[in-house]
């Protein structure tokens, strides 16, 4: 633990930027890799949404990697890539990412179960008032059986994405006496 | 908790709080301006797109192959059942090809006999597919050719053999073609040999609904659905498929384009269809032509 504080403590903006950079990259992957050409047919289930996951997780272990600034373009960007009402998803987004990061330290002392229920409350809500806000507003909304399976997967993404972030980019949960110095970086 | 680590957090906190609230409200504000002025936004949309798939096409390409490579790796597992299944398809075609041989030379004479002029405004553009919608929600493509090379919104895309959809979304390099089976695509209809008007409206299924028809006990499964060009958006008597019921009774199209390899495709240019809509033009010694027929309809209707 000393080392690793002692890491996070000489962490140059190098590091920082480094990350947030493939955040992007990450993130400019996962919907090219949507965006090809493979399935033209229409299928009855729907994939995780995996930025969703991955900003969910990494704003609870390291919400510095995520700034609120870079959540926002990102999924603006996302919203209107992937032909959705340009906006309203990345707000809804935001509001769940910066609710996991004002409760990254309450979370990390309750351990990983109770995170990953917190993620699943969050990754339904978002639908939940997404499909609200679309049908109050006469939007159509996306059918309820796609929508519930994509939900639904990624809720259950939500570990295997913590797992591989801890693994590839080494995301783990900063210890509260790193929060302190990473909360003062301006 | 000890009074020192609140201090690095009592400042930062509500400044994230707030700038959280900025963002929200930011975007909240797009998604309205999108709500209000739906087409300036979806215009901004295409444009965001054209700028930033055309330049990742190096990086998409090559994946695409790849993963096309190792479906037709898997396929020659199935090698000896596809030769059989290609040899009656084969028998099948021969059969097919006489006819289609014999109803030509029958058809050139009799366009000849009646001097027949096709239209020779209707040709096509071909594109290639650069990138699907990239939601299970959306059944789009993205094409490799825009307003540039003379694209309309509204005009037919074909593959070889049946309608694809429709463009709906232009910018300058870039066009994104509506599929049939999106929520959101409507096309008419004309289900032949009977001739009634129908509606293929797509449902998210691959097997888009046929809705509005006036009479259902004239059409059964397998009756060729082809566009009937009503609304003078696309050109009539392009094949969209073979109609067929469901489990539920309803009425669906097959799909004749092979919607799982969408990678060329053909943009019908069509200029609308020429209406009458004065009846000056058609009336020939104070007799208008149609007239009997449209008394005729009404009473039929009654």
């Amino acid at each position: 633990m000393a080392k690793g504080q002692q890491a996070v403590n000489n962490t140059p903006g190098f590091i920082l930027w480094s990350m947030r950079l493939a955040f992007v990259a990450i993130a400019v992957m996962t919907l090219l890799s949507g965006l090809l050409p493979l399935q033209t047919v229409p299928r009855n289930w729907a994939g995780p949404d995996l930025l969703f996951c991955l900003a969910l997780a990494w704003s609870v272990r390291r919400p510095e990697y995520v700034p609120i600034w870079l959540l926002a373009t990102v999924f603006l960007l996302a919203d209107f890539i992937l032909s959705r009402p340009p906006g309203l998803a990345a707000a809804l987004i935001l509001v769940a990412c910066g609710n996991m990061q004002s409760r990254a330290r309450p979370l990390h002392v309750a351990g990983f179960m109770t995170e990953w229920l917190r993620a699943a409350v969050l990754i339904v809500a978002v639908a939940v008032f997404y499909r609200t806000v679309l049908a109050i507003l006469l939007v159509p909304t996306p059918p309820l059986g796609l929508h519930a399976t994509q939900v639904i997967g990624t809720a259950l993404a939500y570990p295997i994405v913590v797992m591989i972030s801890a693994l590839l980019f080494g995301i783990r949960m900063a210890t509260p006496g790193e929060l302190d110095n990473i909360g003062q970086r301006p | 908790m000890a009074k020192d680590k609140n201090t690095g957090t009592e400042y930062t906190a509500p400044l994230r709080r707030l700038l959280t609230a900025v963002f929200v409200l930011l975007l909240l504000a797009v998604f309205l301006v999108w709500r209000i002025d739906s087409p300036r936004v979806e215009r901004l949309r295409a444009q965001i797109t054209d700028r930033i798939v055309p330049n990742m096409d190096w990086a998409m390409a090559p994946v695409t192959g790849t993963v096309g490579l190792l479906r037709d790796f898997q396929s020659y597992q199935r090698l000896a059942d596809q030769n059989q299944e290609l040899r009656s398809e084969l028998r099948q075609m021969r059969a097919w090809k006489e006819a289609a041989l014999q109803l030509e030379q029958e058809n050139a004479r009799l366009l000849d006999l009646n001097n027949v002029q096709l239209d020779p405004r209707l040709t096509f553009i071909t594109g290639v597919v650069l990138a699907d919608s990239g939601s299970p929600y959306r059944q789009s493509v993205l094409f490799y050719i825009g307003e540039r090379d003379g694209l309309v919104d509204g005009w037919a895309t074909m593959d070889g053999i049946g309608l694809v959809g429709r463009i709906a979304g232009l910018a300058p390099n870039t066009a994104r073609v509506l599929l049939l089976t999106d929520a959101n695509s409507r096309v008419p209809a004309t289900i032949q040999p009977s001739g009634q008007r129908a509606l293929v409206s797509g449902d998210n299924t691959a097997t888009p609904l046929v809705e509005f028809i006036e009479n259902r006990d004239v059409v059964r499964p397998g009756d060729r659905v082809v566009s009937s060009g009503d609304g003078g958006i696309f050109p009539a008597g392009l094949l969209i498929g073979s109609l067929e019921g469901d489990r539920n009774g309803r009425l669906r199209v097959r799909l004749s384009a092979d919607y799982e390899r969408l990678k060329f495709l053909r943009v019908m240019r069509h200029y609308g269809t020429p209406t009458v809509s004065d009846s000056v033009g058609i009336i020939r010694d104070g007799i208008p032509l149609g007239e009997p027929e449209n008394g005729e309809r009404a009473a039929s209707s009654e």
